[in-house]
């Protein structure tokens, strides 16, 4: 949309400067509060009961309290800040406030809850939850990006008709008598309702609040950068990855749930604020101009991983993490480049982690055979990219929905076989159940990644090593991902994904071009099974399931390559990572967690087809049909492929 | 091969079920075009709702009595629970790329599994159903459960009516149309929302009718019991030609034979003594579908295999 719809003006009107005086003075309260003990009890994990030292969640307010706080004085102009906030919006304050907010409140609730009262909360307590308030309250009178008018949308009516039906519900499950069989249900039927209709209030309540807010986006371009010599642009980019790792080490190394979730919310807000401001995007035209530098940074980050751990507890962690993130990215050819649904993927996973184990020396093998680990790479790739072309080759043919339903099947076909191939069912092969145990480790040219091995004085474990290897194979994905994706080939996958019978027309053979798709997305899978197989010393059947509440399942996989974003390789990464330290972290949501998964699933397709980090043609793609992309939605300068959008 | 007969039975019995369920796959596909994974957890939620209505009854009702009653329950379960589906979550993707409204099938067929799971009474583990009590009827050497009586009858009963309606009822005419061409159909002043809302619901009231049928069956209900059900139901909806409802059931039925005859003989066939038995039915009905794909991917009746798009 043009920009007269668009207007820059406060929510609430505030005299003068008293909003940016009184969103000043909130974050520094709530970075203030940090030196504070919020509670007089250590019972709270994390022993928050200090003067003046840090612990644990107050880290986060304090970083919430700076971020806000430096965004507000560089939308203000002060001299030496500007840097932060180059579009000079105030939004970006806002949801910097926002995230004050989010964090502070979640703390205070967090403890009263856990400890039992209000009671336990102490000064620094009270200053966050007044700080954080005061400073989204004064982020709302700066001005604001706006939309000049949001019609209030109202939702189905139908929907409304839950309000008097869930009481209802609920006095006639108090009329029944408790010893009834059927009351247990009708409890629970209740709850439910009561659970629906609190959502459909909240959602319409969200909906209120829009059109009261109107926030939205202004056309602001992105001034130049000032020209800075090139070794200080480099020096940039490798800072920016340096806290990049640190933040998300500190996410994996968190210790407690309550912390993870400050952590979440601290980072999304802090990483939409820093959007909007406009510092990311100019770190990211930073990290186009040096790309290589930006690769070669990416990747000593993430293998420097290991060296900022003491314990090998975090870095199994790390391990699988990056194990799952890997077979997504793998999916990502399949899904986000050529647009197959495959939706028994972990299945080829399993395959090459079975071919893997199966030649690997285990004792409990029946194939009594030792192959080197590039043969049991190769075995694994190959065997699985067999599978792959057996699957693909009849269903390619047809429309994709078929090889969704068959690729479904060929993942549960896959469990079963694996179970019956145990000896009295059917040949002994797998063990059954059981699965292919004492799996030994890997040894590459005479290094036994099981033991422990020093490297610049730095001991690393098992787990560390096998790491570094994983690291070594995302690496091999990533390339392949990138150079196929930007080819020929690549091009002919968006083309046919796009639309079919066009790209045909156009000289494309869409069976073959799928099937090579295919079969390479399950050979990329195998390969990542091998290094599992030797990670996890075990290879069962269960691990390779369409839905489990733990990852890797074929149901997460795909999860990871949407919320994250098709067709990029950042995105299935970053889903990954999310998807696998959610369900690790926050155990308290075990028996919901795949509830939350399938209702996420549902709204993502509703809210945000295009994931996390988009492919800027696929987000384009997903809201043909609204108008009001805006041109700089995700703020590079690049000039758009659909004009006019 | 003495028991020839027998299995020959349990085969139709098995495949009329896998039939009921895969009507409601291809009345969805024929109109919109959509794999509607989430039916097998429709098929579940009904189950579940049945079995609420017997648990409300008062004990010792007979069955005779609790069976309509809980057909009915199933049936209200799995219809609202569809045509709820069909409004909140397929409806606003209808112009998105295809990829959306598949994605959101299968969050909500994982967000139903696990709200059964979740929050209906010990639903962690599979629940008793009643079963018909009494002993098999004997018909020379083939026996019928009892339990099984029930969807002898209401198969072939569910399939007249259906047929009946789409032939020569108003809204069973426009169904066609829409199937046909949905955009000549809505110039033709045919209310298409509303034929995708009642393909929805017929399909969840066929799926009702099965779970019953299966609980009876089976003595139980869990949460799981819609994945396996709604894949091989899938499967005989290609095999018969998606899109045609008689397709479905013949299907359904063929699926149901090749499975028993699997499971029955395939171990005497030399070389295969160890894949036989009921461990691997479900490899080789998977291992029918890929055939047919491969051989026939229109599917018995089915006449084309044409990409609208």
């Amino acid at each position: 949309m043009t920009t007269s719809t668009t207007e820059t003006t406060p929510v609430i009107a505030l005299p003068g400067r008293t909003a940016a005086l009184l969103t000043g003075l909130g974050a520094a309260a709530t970075a203030g509060s940090a030196l504070m003990p919020w509670t007089w009890t250590s019972e709270y994990p994390g022993d928050l009961t200090f003067y003046g030292s840090p612990a644990g969640l107050q880290w986060l307010a304090l970083t919430a309290g700076l971020v806000t706080l430096v965004l507000l004085l560089a939308t203000q102009g002060v001299p030496g800040l500007r840097w932060a906030a180059p579009r000079r919006s105030s939004n970006a304050v806002l949801l910097a406030a926002a995230g004050a907010v989010a964090v502070g409140w979640f703390s205070v609730i967090s403890i009263a809850t856990d400890l039992g009262g209000l009671a336990h909360l102490e000064p620094g307590g009270w200053v966050l939850a007044a700080g954080s308030l005061l400073a989204l309250a004064g982020s709302l009178g700066l001005p604001l990006d706006r939309r000049t008018a949001v019609p209030l949308r109202i939702l189905d009516r139908r929907l409304f008709l839950l309000v008097p039906i869930a009481p209802v519900v609920w006095f006639a499950t108090h009329a029944v008598p408790e010893d009834k069989p059927v009351a247990p249900v009708l409890t629970a039927l209740a709850g439910g309702l009561a659970i629906a209709t609190g959502g459909v209030l909240l959602v319409q309540l969200g909906h209120a609040a829009n059109s009261w807010l109107r926030l939205g986006t202004v056309n602001r371009p992105l001034p130049a950068p000032r020209a800075l010599p090139s070794w200080v642009e480099v020096a940039l980019i490798v800072v920016a990855f340096a806290i990049g790792l640190f933040a998300i080490t500190f996410g994996i190394d968190t210790e407690y749930g309550e912390l993870f979730t400050g952590y979440l919310l601290l980072a999304a807000s802090v990483v939409a604020s820093l959007g909007r401001s406009g510092l990311l995007p100019r770190l990211r035209a930073l990290t186009v101009k040096y790309q290589t530098v930006t690769t070669g940074a990416a990747f000593a980050a993430a293998a420097s991983f290991p060296f900022t751990q003491t314990s090998d507890q975090y870095t199994s962690v790390a391990t699988n993490i990056l194990i799952f993130a890997t077979v997504a990215l793998g999916l990502n050819i399949v899904v986000g480049l050529a647009g197959l649904l495959d939706l028994g993927y972990v299945a080829f996973l399993g395959v090459g982690a079975y071919s893997a184990a199966l030649v690997s020396g285990s004792p409990a093998s029946p194939i009594h055979v030792q192959f080197p680990f590039w043969g049991a790479v190769l075995t694994g790739a190959v065997v699985s990219m067999v599978f792959g072309v057996v699957i693909g080759a009849p269903t390619l043919r047809l429309r994709g929905d078929y090889l969704a339903i068959v690729t479904l099947g060929f993942g549960e076909i896959f469990r079963i076989t694996m179970l019956n191939l145990n000896g009295t069912t059917g040949p002994k092969i797998t063990n059954g159940s059981n699965g292919i145990p004492r799996i030994p480790d890997l040894e590459i040219l005479g290094w036994n990644l099981g033991k422990p091995t020093t490297i610049f004085g730095f001991e690393l474990g098992r787990f560390s090593n096998y790491y570094l290897l994983m690291l070594l194979v995302t690496a091999v994905v990533v390339l392949v991902f990138a150079r196929v994706g930007n080819s020929r080939i690549g091009r002919a996958w968006v083309a046919i994904r796009e639309d079919e019978t066009a790209a045909e027309a156009m000289g494309i053979n869409g069976f073959r071009l799928k099937l090579l798709a295919f079969a390479l997305g399950a050979c990329l899978a195998g390969l990542a099974g091998t290094v599992q197989a030797h990670v996890s010393y075990t290879v069962t059947p269960d691990q390779y399931t369409f839905a489990e509440a733990l990852p890797p399942n074929s149901a997460f996989l795909l999860a990871a390559v949407i919320l994250g974003g098709m067709g990029t390789i950042s995105g299935p990464l970053a889903g990954a990572t999310l998807l696998f330290l959610i369900p690790k972290k926050l155990e308290f949501l075990a028996d919901y967690q795949l509830l939350a998964f399938g209702i996420a699933l549902i709204v993502l397709m509703r809210v945000r087809p295009e994931g996390l980090i988009p492919n800027r043609r696929r987000q384009l793609e997903f809201h043909e049909a609204d108008a009001d992309i805006p041109a700089q939605a995700t703020g590079d300068t690049v000039a758009l492929s659909k004009a006019g959008a | 091969m003495h028991d020839l007969p027998q299995q020959l039975a349990n085969g139709l019995i098995l495949g009329a079920l896998y039939g009921l369920v895969a009507i409601g796959y291809t009345m969805v596909y024929g109109i919109v075009q959509l794999i509607n994974f989430a039916h097998g957890e429709i098929v579940m939620v009904g189950g579940f709702g049945a079995l609420t209505a017997y648990l409300a009854l008062p004990g010792g009702t007979t069955l005779w009595l609790a069976l309509p009653l809980m057909l009915i329950a199933g049936i209200l379960v799995s219809t609202l629970t569809a045509v709820a589906a069909e409004r909140f979550a397929y409806r606003p993707l209808r112009s998105a790329p295809r990829l959306a409204p598949l994605i959101t099938a299968i969050g909500l067929s994982i967000a139903l599994q696990q709200l059964v799971f979740a929050f209906y009474p010990d639903a962690k583990k599979a629940r008793v159903f009643p079963k018909i009590p009494g002993d098999p009827f004997e018909i020379g050497s083939v026996a019928i459960q009892r339990s099984d009586i029930f969807l002898i009858i209401a198969a072939p009963l569910c399939m007249l009516a259906l047929g009946w309606f789409v032939t020569r009822t108003r809204s069973g005419r426009a169904m066609q149309a829409t199937s046909q061409d949905p955009d000549t159909a809505k110039l033709m002043g045919i209310d298409t929302d509303r034929i995708i809302v009642m393909a929805f619901a017929i399909g969840a009231a066929f799926a009702a009718v099965a779970a019953v049928a299966y609980g009876l069956r089976s003595g139980q209900v869990d949460f799981r019991m819609g994945f396996l059900l709604g894949l091989k139901a899938f499967t005989a909806a290609v095999l018969g030609g998606i899109g045609n409802i008689y397709g479905a059931m013949l299907g359904g039925i063929t699926l149901g034979l090749a499975e028993a005859l699997a499971t029955g003989y395939i171990q005497h066939l030399p070389g295969m003594h160890l894949f036989g038995g009921g461990a691997w039915k479900d490899v080789w009905a998977f291992v029918l579908l890929i055939v047919v794909l491969l051989v026939r991917p229109q599917g018995l009746l089915g006449e084309r295999v044409a990409d609208r798009a």
